[in-house]
């Protein structure tokens, strides 16, 4: 076998060890980066507050996100309504990444985003006219 | 030279090639193809993938000699190097469909080894489009796709490839999703378990010049998530 195709079949086979090793770890301390990504990535938006906000914010019931005591130290993340975040003074908001923001915050406030929305709305396909041909 | 040009200047040059039936352009260039009039406006690598079904080496290497404007490469067999600037790469990828999407293997040969990736046994053929006079045949958009989400991702060049699964999703119709959906529940678990990982990678990305911004699409990437998560184990 040429020797650049060997090379790169054997990288290929150790990513897919990496990733089976990673699969599984979903249920263990490694997959808890995993769980963190999947919450931020059903926020629409996210806020860094101040522990006696997220307090009240549990105190009325809104969901707490138990990915964030999986981590040292732990995060308070819970989930509220736009509205309801928009009265929290101390509210700032972030980008929704793994920023080290992010990663710093003791707090975090995320609006989810509308759980019925269909996977495309009318007029987001963006395939269009003037597109190449098709036969 | 626009790259746009380049890239048609490409697929003309390697007509002999990408007009042989089952031929198929796959790769990063597939969504440039798509915008309206190829306008090729995502910034990708500079080169042209061409999958040869295992089954059509033959056919391919029988070929081969009419690409006189490219020459294969020392270093890499499967690259053919334009010996123009204003062309790209042409890179030969294997394609089986009976792969397991995991695996991947070498189609060892004298002239045209194949580097066959497994994740490309997901991807079917598409429509034919019209490049210039060059009729040159598509994956089918949901195969390029989940392929896209189930190829393991790392750097910059993984995060690219994800802003391309990215465009093929704005490009993607209804009827698609449904085919998307469908191929995504007949993977086993742990690849179901990689394309979902590669969805949450993909919804945090940061912008990129040349390439789709993922923001205002962050909302159709979640929704296609947990379109995935339904009806799987928690945890799986």
């Amino acid at each position: 076998m040429r020797p650049s195709l060997e090379y790169r079949l054997r990288q290929h086979r150790r990513r897919m060890v990496v990733r089976s090793w990673e699969y599984r770890q979903r249920r263990h301390a490694h997959g808890v980066w995993f769980r963190l990504r999947s919450v931020l990535a059903n926020a629409r938006a996210a806020y860094v507050i101040s522990g006696a906000d997220a307090r009240t914010l549990l105190a009325e019931a809104h969901r707490m996100e138990t990915v964030g005591r999986e981590l040292d130290p732990p995060k308070l993340i819970i989930v509220a309504p736009s509205d309801r975040i928009a009265r929290i003074a101390s509210a700032r908001p972030v980008a929704v990444r793994l920023s080290a923001e992010v990663l710093a915050a003791e707090c975090l406030a995320l609006t989810p985003f509308a759980e019925d929305r269909p996977l495309l709305k009318p007029g987001s396909q963006s395939t269009p006219a003037g597109s190449p041909s098709t036969r | 030279m626009a790259f746009r040009d380049r890239l048609v200047a490409t697929i003309r040059a390697a007509r002999p090639i990408v007009e042989l039936p089952e031929i198929l352009i796959v790769g990063s260039e597939v969504p440039n193809l798509l915008q309206p009039g190829m306008a090729a406006t995502m910034v990708v690598s500079l080169d042209l993938d061409i999958g040869v079904p295992v089954h059509r080496h033959a056919a391919v290497k029988e070929r081969i000699g009419e690409l006189v404007e490219f020459a294969p490469s020392a270093d890499e067999p499967s690259v053919w190097t334009p010996r123009s600037p204003h062309l790209l790469e042409v890179n030969f990828v294997g394609m089986d469909p009976d792969q397991d999407p995991a695996d991947a293997y070498v189609l060892e040969d004298d002239r045209l080894p194949l580097l066959v990736f497994g994740a490309l046994s997901l991807v079917g053929p598409g429509p034919a489009i019209d490049v210039e006079g060059v009729t040159v045949r598509l994956p089918q958009l949901a195969g390029l796709l989940l392929e896209k989400l189930v190829t393991d991702r790392t750097g910059e060049k993984g995060d690219r490839d994800l802003l391309v699964a990215l465009g093929l999703l704005a490009a993607a119709s209804p009827s698609d999703l449904d085919e998307l959906d469908a191929m995504y529940r007949r993977l086993r678990p742990e690849l179901r378990h990689a394309v979902r990982s590669n969805l949450t990678l993909l919804s945090l990305l940061e912008p990129r010049a040349g390439m789709p911004d993922p923001r205002p699409r962050r909302a159709d990437v979640a929704a296609l998530f947990r379109q995935f998560n339904t009806g799987e184990r928690e945890g799986s």
